[in-house]
C-alpha cells in the first residue's frame, strides 16, 4: 500500500469529507401516491394545505402551505409497484434540495444508489431520482431559488392564491421511516454515505414519540430536517419486509396553538396511554388507512 | 426415529451438490430433514418456467434460503469493466431479493484485469453493500483460495473491516482454509456477528500441490463433512466457530461429480448423516434447542 502518499495521510482521520457534501438545503416536496386523490386532498386541506397547481400531462396536483410542498400523484402508470389499490396513500417520494442535482445524482450512483429511470414527457423537467426505502424515491432538485420546478411542469389553478400562508408557521420537520428488525445500522449508513446525515445521541429527542434512531440532515439550521428510523416492536416477527416512509413531521413554534387552529378545521389528535398531546408535540389521528401527521415543537417558523 | 428428531436446523444443503431440476432438489433436501437450502443464480435463470416459477417453487418448498451465489470477479475493476460488473451485481441482488433471501455470496476476484490496491477493493465492496441495503441483503465476502489478491480469509476480513459497512461480512468456506493451510488460530481475529455464512466441505486427499489441483479439487472432488480425510480439522473448526459465538448457518458447499450422477435422495441422505455428525457428535446437541421445543408445541396446539 502507498502509505507515503498525501492521500493516505489525510485518510488517517476522516476529515476529508465535507460536512454537507451535496449542499443539502431542506426538503423541496413530499409526494404521495394514491388512487384516490380527492380523499387525500380533503385530508391535506384539513391540515391547512391548498391545491395550487396541476401537472401539465398527468393526474398530479401540487398542494402548498407556506414553504411546504406536497404533491399528490394519482397518475396510474407512474405509481410505484405495490401501491395499494384500495386508495390508501403512500409516501412515494421525498425531494431534496441540493446545490447541483446532476452532481448529487452522479455521486449517489457512484456510491451504490439505485437509479430510477426517468419518464419525462416533452418539455418536462428531468428530475434525477434514486431508490429510497421500500418503493419510495429520493429526488434531487437544485432549482428552488431563482425559479421553481413547478413553473415548468405545473399549470396554476386559476383564481387560487398561489402562495397560501402556513397555519401557525408550520414547516417541514422530518420524516418517519419504519424499518425492519436490526436494520437501524443499515439505514443509518445509507443516509450517512449518500447524503451526509449524522446520528443524534439517544438523549436528544424531539416531540412526543422518542422511539428509534434520529438522523440529522447536514442542511443549514434554517432548513434542517430529520429522519427517524423506527424498528418493529420487540417480539413482533415476520414484518421484516415492511419498510416504508410512514409519516411527515411538521414543525411548529407553538404546538398547542397549532393544534387549536387545526382542531377548528376538524383535525383530531391521538390521545392514548402511549401517545398524548403536550407542548412538545402531538400526533394526528390517521386517515385513509394510514395517513397521519406529527407536530413537533421547533422554534423555527 | 423420525427425521425431525435430529438437531440439524442450522445446517443446509446446496443445490450444486445435486443433479436434476430445481423442484426435485428442493424435495430431496426437504425429505432428508433439512430446513434450508443454498441456491445458485442458475437455479433461477435456468428454470424452464422462468424466474417467477423458480421463486414460486422455492417458496412452496417451505425451505428457507440460506444464501444466494455467486458474484464473481467483482472488485477492483475500473471503467467499463466496473460498470459491467455493477450491472451483474444488480441482477444478482434483484434475484436474491425476489427469493426473499438475505445473503448474497461474493467470492474474491481472480481477474487479471483487477487492481490489487486495497483502497479500490474497499471502495467497490462498500458500493456493493450500499446497493444491497435497500433490499435488506447482507453481502458475504469469501476469500477464494485462488483469488488474485485476496486468497485467505484474514485478507478478506481486513478489507471487510476497512469497508466498515453494517451489511458487509465474511463468507467463510472451510475448503479454502484447508487448501491454503491457514492456521485455525487466525479465526480469533473475527467478530462472529460479522460472519454471515459458513460453508463446509471435506475432500479426499491431504495435500494439494498446485493451484490447478486446488481449483480441480474445489470444483469436482469435494465431499460432505465427515466423508473425507479432514474430519478432525472440520470438527475443530466448527467447535472453534461455536466457541467464538458464531450461531449462524452452516451450508454444505460440496461440488462433486459423482454426486451429480447419483439419485438425489442418496446424496441428500449422505448430507443428512454429515449434519447429524456435526450437530450431535461434534457440537453434542443431543436434545433440541429450547426455542425449538416451544415452536413445535405452538404448532401442535394450532392443529
Amino acid at each position: 500500500m502507498n502509505t507515503s502518499s498525501p492521500a493516505a495521510l489525510a485518510d488517517r482521520e476522516s476529515i476529508t469529507e465535507p460536512a454537507n457534501p451535496l449542499g443539502l438545503d431542506g426538503i423541496e416536496f413530499i409526494e404521495y401516491a394514491t388512487s384516490k386523490p380527492q380523499a387525500l386532498g380533503q385530508v391535506l386541506e384539513m391540515m391547512g394545505f391548498r391545491p395550487v397547481a396541476r401537472h401539465r400531462s398527468r393526474e398530479v396536483l401540487l398542494y402548498r402551505q407556506g414553504a411546504i410542498h406536497v404533491i399528490v400523484n394519482a397518475h396510474a402508470p407512474a405509481l410505484p409497484e405495490g401501491t395499494p389499490t384500495d386508495g390508501k396513500p403512500v409516501i412515494a417520494a421525498v425531494a431534496l434540495r441540493v446545490r447541483d442535482a446532476a452532481a448529487a445524482y452522479r455521486r449517489a450512483l457512484d456510491r451504490g444508489a439505485w437509479a430510477v429511470p426517468s419518464r419525462v414527457e416533452v418539455m418536462e423537467l428531468n428530475i434525477p431520482a434514486i431508490h429510497g426505502v421500500g418503493t419510495s424515491r429520493i429526488y434531487f432538485v437544485d432549482r428552488y431559488d431563482q425559479f421553481s420546478i413547478y413553473d415548468v411542469d405545473f399549470v396554476p389553478i386559476p383564481g387560487v392564491d398561489p402562495r397560501p400562508p402556513a397555519i401557525a408557521g408550520l414547516h417541514f420537520f422530518g420524516v418517519v421511516q419504519y424499518i425492519g428488525n436490526d436494520r437501524a445500522d443499515d439505514w443509518t449508513e445509507f443516509y450517512r454515505e449518500l447524503f451526509g446525515f449524522t446520528e443524534l445521541p439517544a438523549e436528544q429527542r424531539f416531540g412526543i414519540l422518542p422511539k428509534g434512531r434520529i438522523l440529522q440532515s447536514p442542511c443549514p439550521p434554517a432548513t434542517r430536517f430529520y429522519v427517524q428510523l423506527i424498528e418493529p416492536e420487540a417480539g413482533v416477527l415476520d414484518v421484516e419486509d415492511d419498510e416504508a416512509l410512514q409519516r411527515i413531521g411538521l414543525g411548529t413554534a407553538d404546538v398547542l396553538a397549532t393544534m387549536a387552529e387545526l382542531g377548528k378545521r376538524g383535525v383530531e389528535f391521538v390521545e392514548s396511554r402511549g401517545v398524548h398531546t403536550e407542548d412538545r408535540g402531538a400526533l394526528t389521528r390517521s386517515w385513509l388507512g394510514g395517513v397521519s401527521f406529527e407536530l413537533v415543537h421547533d422554534r423555527r417558523g | 426415529m423420525s427425521h425431525d428428531s435430529g438437531n440439524i436446523n442450522d445446517f443446509g444443503m446446496d443445490t450444486i451438490s445435486l443433479a436434476g431440476p430445481l423442484e426435485a432438489k428442493l424435495q430431496a433436501v426437504r425429505e432428508a430433514g433439512f430446513s434450508q437450502i443454498m441456491l445458485a443464480a442458475r437455479d433461477l435463470a435456468g428454470h424452464p418456467g422462468g424466474v417467477d416459477a423458480a421463486v414460486a417453487a422455492v417458496r412452496a418448498s417451505g425451505l428457507r434460503v440460506t444464501g444466494f451465489q455467486v458474484l464473481r470477479d467483482f472488485e477492483g475493476l475500473s471503467g467499463h469493466l466496473h460498470d459491467y460488473k455493477i450491472d451483474i451485481a444488480k441482477s444478482m441482488l434483484s434475484l436474491c431479493h425476489q427469493l426473499g433471501c438475505r445473503v448474497l455470496l461474493i467470492c474474491s476476484s481472480t481477474s487479471v484485469h483487477a487492481t490489487g490496491d486495497s483502497q479500490a477493493l474497499v471502495k467497490d465492496l462498500r458500493k456493493l453493500a450500499m446497493l444491497a441495503i435497500p433490499m435488506n441483503i447482507r453481502i458475504a465476502y469469501e476469500a477464494l483460495s485462488w483469488g488474485r489478491t485476496v486468497n485467505e480469509f484474514p485478507q478478506a476480513w481486513e478489507l471487510i473491516c476497512e469497508a466498515d459497512m453494517p451489511n458487509l461480512g465474511l463468507g467463510f468456506d472451510s475448503f479454502h482454509m484447508f487448501a491454503t493451510k491457514t492456521p485455525l488460530a487466525e479465526l480469533d481475529l473475527l467478530d462472529p456477528r460479522k460472519i454471515f455464512l459458513v460453508q463446509l466441505a471435506d475432500f479426499m486427499w491431504t495435500e494439494i500441490k498446485s493451484v490447478e489441483e486446488r481449483i480441480a479439487t474445489a470444483r469436482h472432488f469435494r465431499v460432505f463433512p465427515g466423508e473425507g480425510v479432514h474430519s478432525e480439522a472440520l470438527a475443530a473448526l466448527v467447535m472453534k466457530l461455536h466457541g467464538l459465538g458464531y450461531r449462524g448457518d452452516y451450508s454444505f458447499e460440496v461440488f462433486n461429480d459423482d454426486y451429480q450422477q447419483m439419485p438425489l435422495a442418496t446424496v441428500a441422505e449422505r448430507a443428512r448423516r454429515s449434519a447429524l455428525w456435526l450437530g450431535e457428535d461434534v457440537l453434542r446437541r443431543s436434545v433440541p434447542l429450547p426455542n425449538q421445543i416451544r415452536l413445535k408445541q405452538a404448532r401442535g396446539y394450532a392443529r
